[in-house]
């Protein structure tokens, strides 16, 4: 897998924070362990990240750590599925979704008093691609079948769901680890998402 | 289970056990649990051993404890000679005697008086010492002071205060040439540094001093640093 890497040094000198500021975020878990790339340079080991998204990470903390609490921030890193649950009204409230995309969930799936974590995010996701205009309702009886099945089989921090068309044909699938795809000459790739960015995007609006 | 409280686990003399859910579990003689535990205390006097993991909330080992899973506990005390062969998660850890940890250590606190030798990383708030340790991985913590009294070893060591003290000897000054007093790392990086007695390979910081007896390859720092003449640094650069 090749990413473009930065070293420690060069972050701090392009974001401005400071080594006690990254320690910390280290050790409250906003900085995922597998990012400390260690590589030896031709002074010693040195700690490199993977540029694209320790920048997208600490801006983002940069942005939200004014009104959350560093613990309140981990929560919303961490992809680990809460157990609290929303009703109807909450979620449009929220502005997970809205009314006609989760009048859509309800008909495939049944009416429901609460939604769980999942759930939601099954709503959150359906809720970004159709409103995008990308996709149509049926199709999203096919994501909805996708995420429902499988979702619980995927690893949450790396997974993406992946909607293709060719020919007016369409599909999705979950890929579970980001490795490279390729797609025959003449698909488009309609909706790439990660799992772990929509889990953030939810948890935000979650608090 | 469930109803109330729950029973005591007490081995005094031989004993065996398979573990489970109980109020207080007191180790005193030999005593073997072969299971995971979940209990408020878990109290080892004798020779105890512990195949499998505890969650409790205060873990005291006072003779001769081993405990080969992982440990969630609030309060950890180590009097005696432990080795923990795990992961451990705590708020307030404190090692007097000899204490072993095979994996990473989180917490709140941790406070050395004794021996600890670490294996994996050593994630904290708070990190005191008056003794020796040894540590595998990063010793990552906000508040970092060391006072040394021989030879500690670190992997790395990151942070934001990080200060670290030779202790001026009595008795011991008799022994020093066999039992060096210095802290031996690659790589030290915080915001606010102060060293003495450190052989480090890079040291990098805000705000860098260097006390006696240090040899450092490389320092970087970004506002102030100076350097005693005791010390010997190779190479010093203003980022």
């Amino acid at each position: 897998m090749s990413q473009d890497l930065i070293s420690k040094k060069d972050l701090l000198d392009l974001t401005g924070i400071s080594y006690g500021q990254l320690y910390r975020w280290k050790r409250k878990n906003l900085i995922p362990e597998e990012w400390f790339i260690r590589k030896s340079t031709f002074t010693g080991q040195e700690t490199f990240f993977p540029k694209v998204k320790i920048l997208e990470r600490i801006e983002k903390i940069q942005l939200m750590k004014e009104n959350l609490s560093l613990d309140e921030l981990a929560d919303v890193f961490s992809p680990d599925l809460t157990n609290v649950s929303l009703s109807y009204e909450e979620i449009l409230k929220r502005r997970i979704s809205s009314k006609p995309v989760m009048d859509f969930f309800i008909e495939n799936i049944g009416q429901l008093d609460e939604f769980s974590f999942e759930q939601t995010l099954t709503i959150y996701i359906l809720e970004k691609m159709l409103q995008s205009g990308n996709i149509n309702l049926d199709e999203g009886r096919m994501v909805l079948d996708v995420l429902l099945e499988h979702y619980r089989k995927v690893e949450s921090k790396t997974a993406e769901l992946i909607f293709i068309r060719k020919l007016g044909m369409s599909t999705c699938f979950l890929a579970s680890n980001n490795d490279e795809l390729f797609f025959e000459k003449g698909t488009k790739i309609i909706v790439r998402l990660s799992l772990a960015s929509c889990l953030e995007e939810l948890k935000s609006k979650w608090t | 289970m469930g109803l109330g409280r729950k029973n005591d686990l007490v081995i005094n003399g031989f004993g065996r056990s398979n573990g489970g859910r109980f109020e207080d579990v007191v180790l005193n003689g030999k005593g073997t649990i072969d299971g995971d535990v979940e209990c408020k205390v878990y109290d080892c006097n004798g020779l105890g051993t512990l195949n499998g993991n505890v969650t409790a909330e205060t873990v005291r080992i006072n003779g001769k404890g081993k405990i080969n899973g992982n440990i969630v506990a609030r309060d950890i005390t180590v009097d005696g000679h432990a080795s923990l062969g795990g992961n451990i998660s705590h708020e307030s850890l404190r090692i007097s005697g000899h204490c072993s940890l095979g994996g990473t250590v989180k917490g709140d606190k941790i406070k050395i008086n004794g021996k600890a030798i670490i294996g994996g990383d050593c994630e904290t708030e708070e990190f005191v010492t008056e003794g020796l340790f040894t540590i595998g991985g990063l010793l990552n913590a906000e508040e970092i002071d060391i006072a040394l009294y021989g030879e500690c070893k670190v992997k790395e060591i990151g942070g934001q205060s990080i200060r670290i003290r030779q202790k001026p000897y009595g008795l011991i000054k008799l022994f020093r040439s066999l039992f060096p007093t210095r802290l031996i790392t690659d790589t030290i990086e915080g915001d606010d540094i102060y060293l003495e007695g450190v052989r480090a390979k890079i040291v990098r910081g805000n705000n860098v001093t260097i006390g006696n007896n240090c040899e450092i390859d490389l320092v970087e720092y970004y506002e102030e640093s100076s350097i005693d003449k005791g010390s010997n640094v190779k190479k010093c650069i203003k980022l």
